[in-house]
């Protein structure tokens, strides 16, 4: 049996310290997934709200108070780039994991020529998601459906820069030999992350996708304070059990 | 690849290429840099910023809205070139070029043989990363600490204004978020970083570069807070709810970068805490042998690791409401201020337990140890702290009661509040049981149990009644709710860390803090505090909004008591500060075990070697077995004992 590969600064086996990044890593996807969390509930919430009937892309013209006069409507932002991002995000992550599973085998240029095609995909996803966040038919301040959508492509773009970093360096590092047969577990992480993203891809794709017109079509219902709205008529007061006639204002009194 | 070796415990193991001196470009950097480069970048990117939005930027008068795209650069630019300088950087850039650490370099970056120098460095030595903590935890407490000060003056002064209203309102947000983080720092981060690496018997945390990153990132998150005040300040409260988020000057983006970079720190330190529990425990420290300071440390890194990110989005999403005109929180645009209070109480009540936990953690640590019995009910400590945990993700909304959100939801959150005394309750049962009918061992440290008990039990109580929504209808918005969060906050968790401190000092420095000052600091902060608070509660059951600058005459005579507290607290502070700074000097030598602890922290030498333990220890008992089985049956014992003694013929 040969001896473990180890650690250069710790000395200890390259398989506990390996394990001990994979459980580290997870958490770190927890944190992440707790952001992106962040960016799903701003989504949902919004949509399900459509204060002021401001959920769908729009250019509103205000009144000199700020009040809306009326809104244009703009069309809603194609479904196809999404999916097609995740398309390329999870071929990326297929090919990766092709690549690590050729080195389980053996073979060392196996994943060097996987990483490299892997990273090239991603930058060509990151490319598209630029494009498609340039090409929105809408800008970032019309309405509640484009901020929450620049964010969740934005966030998208962020986590895709961070892929093609990694991948870039599983590269480099698997063309030296760092990343061996014998001692996989950089490129076993980095496949973990590209399935997160790929998930992360997902969630945004779902969300905008089968979450575009509100399921509050009637906003003044509850979205637009109308219980403030000086044109209803004033609920009139009930008169108080308990208020004795002397403590009421006399209609006379000035 | 190279085939020089270097020999770890006794091991040879091959080397990576050595490039130059180990540490390589580290060697140049450390906190002057990284000053210099913060420095430089912000005021760079302040400059191309202003050529960018000329008509917006180019103005002195930074209080003014319309200089946020330049003070947003200014902050970009400070906390990259911070970080780039201090060598934050270095680490993934050699990871992707495939230059990786020797151990020679890994020995150089935790600070082998560098001296005092080895605190202004990307250290990653848990000790060094534990001082600084402790160091930065006082830094934000004596900031913090002098704003209340000064908001004390401005309300105790009742015949004249001494500040401006819009100055005032910037004293109190900004002293309100300063001591938030001070306290979520305080315990987790001397005793997270120093202390549980060693009480799990491991060499250092899971992740040593990260642990650096952690401290450095709480470093950059410090001056924008700091500056904030320059330029407008935080005027809304440390919640800073929006619209008024959105509405105020260009001192919101110094908030917010702190916290974003804050909120990045948190993660990382409670990614490597988490870690290193789950992996780096000794052999033979099972679940039901781990120290409860370790689950107590645990618990609060979990709340953090998924409560900290919808936080730090709400402050983005306000972020990029101000400067490029998204609408989240924006009704005109189908935006929703609820969407931010939610988003902000997700973290911000689980946020009280990653405070209170570790502080009640380090208490529950001392008792055994200065009343030499075994925790009583090890393991409902255990399941006080899981049920908090568990609880504290479902009562965020009771901050919001009085809001309008969701009327429907509040007695589901009233009810959720009220449950999660119950486990809060086990944790003081805990404490009562190892404490009943016992003697203890007269310390300061022992000291800080009671006090927090005592603090507890009325922050407790006052807690109820704000969980109740008829009752908080009433108390909602008054200076009862500042005193009740600050009994909790302060009467827990910063009393629980000065014992804490006093109990790890002889381990961190080698010393022990001076017990005749430290003390008369402690009871003196701690008769203070009463008077601070206790009057605040009066106060507030008079009816005093909190927040306000202007009162009626009313209130004038709880605020004098109240003002006259704080600067008891204030005097007393300094005492203890005084205390420690002398014994860190020149204070009386403590051996390695100096409380005959059986934790693995005491096992090792002071001062701690770099590797902690030459050989890595095995735990073969239960860590608070201190020889009485039985501590409600003291009688038992007594009588074993005689049974003992007359078998053996002693009279």
């Amino acid at each position: 049996m040969s001896s473990p590969v180890l650690s250069p600064t710790t000395g200890e086996p390259v398989s506990v310290v390996g394990r001990r990044n994979r459980i580290g890593l997870i958490f770190l996807i927890v944190v992440d997934f707790s952001g992106t969390m962040a960016l799903i509930v701003s989504y949902c919430y919004l949509w399900s709200l459509n204060v002021n009937n401001g959920w769908a892309p729009n250019t509103p013209s205000l009144n000199s108070n700020n009040d809306v006069k009326g809104r244009s409507p703009l069309p809603w932002a194609d479904d196809w780039p999404f999916w097609a991002i995740l398309g390329l995000t999870v071929l990326a992550t297929v090919i990766l994991w092709l690549g690590i599973r050729s080195l389980r085998s053996g073979n060392r240029g196996g994943l060097v020529a996987a990483s490299f095609v892997a990273l090239l995909v991603t930058l060509v996803t990151i490319a598209m998601q630029w494009w498609q966040m340039a090409t929105f038919p809408f800008g970032v301040e019309n309405g509640a459906y484009a901020s929450a959508v620049f964010l969740l492509t934005g966030s998208n773009m962020f986590n895709l820069l961070i892929s093609a970093f990694i991948l870039f360096g599983i590269v480099n590092r698997s063309r030296e030999g760092l990343i061996a047969t014998d001692n996989p577990w950089q490129a076993r992480l980095a496949g973990y992350w590209m399935v997160w993203i790929c998930a992360a891809i997902l969630l945004g794709a779902l969300c905008t996708t089968f979450l575009k017109e509100s399921s509050n079509p009637t906003p003044e219902n509850f979205g637009n304070f109308s219980l403030f709205n000086p044109d209803k008529p004033t609920p009139t007061p009930s008169p108080s059990p308990s208020a004795s006639p002397s403590a009421s204002p006399s209609p006379s009194a000035s | 690849m190279s085939t020089a070796t270097a020999t770890i415990y006794s091991v040879d193991v091959p080397q990576p290429k050595q490039h130059g001196k180990p540490g390589g470009i580290m060697r140049r950097l450390n906190f002057f840099t990284g000053l210099a480069g913060g420095v430089i970048l912000a005021a760079v990117f302040g400059f191309l910023m202003n050529i960018q939005f000329a008509s917006g930027a180019q103005t002195a008068d930074f209080a003014s809205a319309s200089a946020g795209p330049t003070f947003w650069a200014i902050m970009v630019g400070w906390v990259l070139g911070f970080m780039g300088g201090m060598g934050a950087f270095v680490g993934p850039i050699r990871w992707v070029m495939g230059r990786d650490l020797t151990h020679a370099d890994a020995e150089f970056m935790a600070g082998k043989d560098q001296g005092k120098f080895r605190y202004w460095r990307f250290t990653t030595d848990h000790k060094v990363v534990g001082i600084q903590y402790l160091i930065m935890a006082m830094v934000i407490l004596g900031f913090g600490g002098l704003l209340a000060m000064l908001i004390r003056t401005e309300l105790g002064v009742t015949w004249a204004e001494v500040f401006n209203p819009d100055f005032y309102n910037s004293l109190v947000g900004t002293h309100g978020i300063a001591m938030i983080i001070a306290m979520i720092i305080v315990v987790s981060g001397p005793v997270g970083n120093f202390i549980i690496p060693l009480m799990c018997g491991a060499r250092d945390m899971a992740f040593p570069r990260l642990n650096a990153l952690s401290i450095w990132l709480l470093v950059c998150a410090v001056p924008p807070l700091i500056l904030s005040l320059l330029v407008g300040g935080i005027r809304d409260g440390w919640s800073v709810y929006q619209p008024l988020n959105s509405q105020a000057g260009p001192g919101m983006i110094g908030y917010q970068t702190t916290i974003i970079v804050f909120a990045v720190s948190t993660a990382i330190a409670s990614v490597n805490i988490m870690t290193t529990i789950l992996t780096m425990r000794a052999k033979g420290m099972t679940w039901s042998r781990t120290p409860i300071s370790i689950y107590g440390v645990f618990a609060a890194a979990a709340m953090g690791l998924y409560a900290f990110p919808f936080y730090q989005y709400s402050q983005i999403l306000s972020m990029t409401d101000r400067l490029i005109n998204t609408s989240f929180f924006d009704p005109v645009e189908g935006g929703s201020v609820w969407l931010y209070e939610n988003l902000f109480w997700l973290l911000g009540h689980p946020e009280v337990y990653v405070i209170l936990i570790p502080s009640t953690a380090i208490i529950l640590e001392l008792i055994p140890v200065f009343m030499r019995k075994p925790l009583f009910s090890y393991y409902m400590a255990i399941a006080g702290i899981v049920g908090v945990v568990g609880l504290s993700g479902l009562v965020w909304a009771h901050h919001m009661y009085m809001t309008g959100w969701a009327p429907q939801a509040n007695y589901p959150f009233m009810l959720s509040t009220e449950m999660i005394s119950i486990p809060v309750g086990f944790l003081v049962l805990v404490i009562i049981g190892t404490m009943w009918r016992g003697t203890f061992w007269s310390r300061l440290p022992m000291m800080a149990v009671f006090a927090v008990v005592f603090n507890k039990m009325i922050g407790g109580v006052t807690g109820i009644y704000l969980s109740d929504v008829p009752a908080d209808q009433y108390f909602h918005g008054s200076m009862f709710v500042t005193a009740h969060f600050h009994y909790m906050l302060m009467g827990v968790a910063l009393f629980g860390a000065m014992g804490g401190v006093a109990y790890y000092f002889p381990k961190w420095t080698g010393r022990y803090l001076d017990e005749r000052m430290g003390s008369i600091g402690f009871w003196l902060a701690f008769i203070g505090f009463q008077i601070t608070f206790g009057s605040m509660f009066v106060a507030g059951l008079q009816g005093q909004p909190r927040r306000v600058l202007q009162f009626d005459n009313l209130f004038n005579i709880s605020n004098w008591i109240s003002t006259i507290g704080a600067y008891t607290i204030g005097i007393a502070m300094l005492i203890f500060l005084g205390a420690i700074i002398s014994s860190w000097r020149h204070g009386e030598m403590a051996p390695s075990n100096p409380w005959q602890a059986q934790t693995l922290d005491w096992q090792t030498a002071t001062p701690v070697p770099l590797d902690n333990f030459p050989v890595l220890p095995v735990v073969k008992g239960l860590p608070y077995d201190y020889g009485v089985p039985d501590p409600l049956a003291p009688e038992k014992v007594e009588a074993r004992l005689r049974e003992e003694y007359e078998k053996a013929g002693t009279p």
